[in-house]
């Protein structure tokens, strides 16, 4: 087995009293597009900083295809790091911006100039190399940071919210183009992100982070269809929570008929548990081992697909139905319509309560 | 009258009584210096009305242009050692938490509400031949004749370095409080040192800061003549004892008119320098489109 290129020992980093990482273990693979997700303060950005030499962790080790990066100031370590704010120098040219970091490297002058008019090629912006950055536009600005970054050709590049600043268009754009340019030079991404669309998107591997800690470490797939905790499955898009006691053989709802799962954890027999169902599995035409019938209350045009609000006896909030654009057109549903909504049993998660 | 055109006459308005006082104040006086420069000296005061321009020339006579050239000297001088302690000064401010900035800028500026001439005064007590630094270093230990500090140039580049310092902290203080803190560390992420971080991207982008204050100190100093009056003690002249002594003594006003405008130029021509400066460190919106 080879090392992996990036490896985390354990890191914790303690602000005062405060704990802002509490012991992360996790390795990162060569030509990875990995993704940290969190809420705010959930500790992404302080677990990126200290990747890129800006903090220093209170515990644990940093190892860097196997040696310990940890004590190594950011200016001596093959990463980089694109800031939120970009952090272009405003005094600078565009194509100043992008050689700076080249001429820390020592690089010969012909070398250097070759390399940030390839690098401006390959992000369009050949033309601007002259501007300064208060000349450029948001997206404009955002690539000279990504340039600026890439072009010292580092072996993990680390993204704080890269996309944040981008209005909702140009994001799903960069999205691929980001996607695109870590395939096309073959660096290892580490991208913070808040954004679930974005890190399912975009990413390899996506780590739910949540108070310090990973709660799950997964391809975008497992993450969205097999969450381990119900934190998990609450966070990641939208899921319909029945609340159930368990029995033999299923899970008793509030009333109506025993509700079946595939995979379920082991829970003692009467406890307390929830049944968590996405709205794409949960279909007015879905056959399968589980049915649920209520009254639709709101129905929300999305365009692509229609959104069913449906109030059931099985939980205090509607279930939430997604209909493609085709299903919903030949069924027509109507508010105050009464329907019979059915599900799988694969399709069916259960937590404990 | 339509709407937008009594909104947009309303700035006006506002600024009209600051802009009468600094017309009748400064505007019409300095015109009338310009104007009077070019006169001729009466016989006895006085003023003749007569065209000339040997008042302008005589500026430039080796005995003027000497006062010129050592008033800008002291001034530069001055300036100099003001903006090196003074940025440093506003740096390690500004690396401060936040809460106890204000009140080091405070402590900064708190000289300012004393009296110039008491500031000045207590020089004088500090450098004096039986001063405080005199007693000081024959308590220490040194022995034998000191030289004098007072009435030197050096005693004046120090009142004057310390009466316009807080000029400069402030002037500093605002660039580097305002820098954002993920650009120096870009530029450490990117591979430069400590030091060339600061080389090439804090202080290119605080300069026009200290341009403000080496301006304003050499501004000030090269017209002040009360501390080369008071710590000078008349050993040499600088170009505001000069205009001063033809207006009040040697009754000469239109040869110090002219000294006086040679000396508006020289101020003018730095500030449009200082302006240049802050145009092109903050982005150079006006500079270069290339």
């Amino acid at each position: 087995m080879t090392t992996p290129l990036l490896s985390l020992r354990d890191i914790k980093k303690n602000f005062g009293s405060a704990q802002a990482v509490a012991g992360v273990t996790m390795d990162i693979q060569r030509n990875e597009f990995f993704a940290l997700l969190g809420a705010s303060g959930s500790g992404k950005t302080t677990l990126l900083r200290m990747l890129a030499g800006f903090e220093a962790p209170s515990a644990g080790d940093i190892l860097l295809e196997g040696a310990s990066i940890a004590a190594m100031p950011p200016n001596k370590r093959p990463v980089n790091l694109m800031f939120q704010s970009y952090a272009l120098f405003p005094h600078m040219t565009v194509a100043q911006n992008i050689a700076y970091g080249l001429e820390m490297d020592r690089l010969p002058k012909a070398e250097i100039k070759s390399r940030v008019s390839e690098i401006l090629e390959v992000i369009q912006l050949g033309h601007l190399a002259g501007r300064k950055p208060d000349q450029l536009s948001g997206g404009q600005r955002q690539r000279v940071a990504l340039a600026r970054a890439l072009v010292k050709r580092p072996k993990v590049l680390l993204l704080d919210e890269p996309l944040g600043a981008l209005d909702k268009k140009l994001r799903s754009e960069m999205q691929l183009e980001l996607k695109r340019l870590q395939h096309e030079f073959g660096i290892t991404f580490i991208v913070v992100t808040h954004d679930q669309e974005e890190a399912l998107v975009m990413a390899d591997r996506v780590a739910i982070m949540k108070d310090g800690a990973l709660l799950q470490v997964g391809t975008p797939r497992e993450i969205y269809e097999y969450p381990e905790t119900r934190f998990a499955a609450d966070f990641i898009g939208v899921m319909n929570f029945l609340p159930v006691s368990v029995a033999s053989g299923g899970y008793q709802g509030k009333e109506g008929p025993l509700i079946r799962a595939t995979e379920a954890p082991e829970l003692a027999g009467g406890s307390a548990a929830v049944a968590a169902i996405r709205p794409e599995r949960l279909g007015v035409e879905t056959q399968g081992e589980n049915s649920l019938a209520g009254e639709i209350t709101d129905i929300a045009y999305h365009g692509l697909d229609l959104l069913l609000h449906v109030k059931t006896p099985l939980a205090e909030t509607p279930v939430i139905s997604r209909l493609t654009a085709d299903v919903a057109e030949r069924l027509a549903p109507q508010v105050g319509q009464t329907i019979t909504l059915g599900w799988s049993a694969r399709d069916t998660r259960i937590f404990p309560a | 009258m339509t709407g937008p055109m009594t909104t947009d006459r309303r700035p006006m308005l506002l600024m009209s009584p600051a802009l009468l006082w600094l017309f009748g104040l400064m505007v019409v006086p300095c015109l009338l210096i310009l104007v009077l420069a070019f006169f001729r000296r009466g016989m006895y005061g006085g003023i003749e009305y007569t065209f000339t321009l040997e008042n302008i020339a005589l500026v430039f006579d080796p005995l003027y242009a000497q006062i010129f050239l050592k008033s800008a000297w002291i001034a530069g001088l001055a300036a100099g050692i003001a903006s090196i302690l003074g940025y440093a000064a506003a740096y390690a401010i500004a690396a401060m938490p936040r809460h106890r900035q204000s009140a080091l800028l405070f402590f900064a500026v708190l000289p300012f509400w004393s009296n110039y001439l008491v500031r000045t005064y207590a020089w004088i007590v500090l450098l004096n031949r039986e001063g405080l630094i005199v007693n000081l270093a024959r308590w220490i230990g040194f022995e034998g004749e000191l030289p004098s500090m007072l009435y030197t140039e050096q005693a004046v580049v120090i009142g004057l370095v310390y009466n316009y310092l807080p000029f400069v902290i402030l002037s500093c203080y605002a660039p580097l409080s305002r820098l954002n803190p993920e650009i120096s560390e870009a530029s450490r992420d990117l591979g430069a040192s400590g030091w060339t971080t600061f080389r090439r991207v804090v202080l290119p982008m605080t300069v026009p800061g200290i341009a403000t204050g080496f301006v304003f100190v050499f501004v000030l100093s090269i017209g002040n003549f009360v501390t080369p009056a008071l710590l000078g003690g008349g050993q040499f002249q600088m170009i505001g004892n000069l205009v001063y002594a033809q207006f009040l003594t040697a009754n000469d006003w239109p040869f110090g008119a002219a000294l006086s405008m040679v000396l508006i130029m020289v101020m003018l021509g730095l500030l449009m320098a200082q302006a240049t400066v802050a145009d092109r460190a903050s982005g150079g919106k006006a500079g270069d489109n290339g």
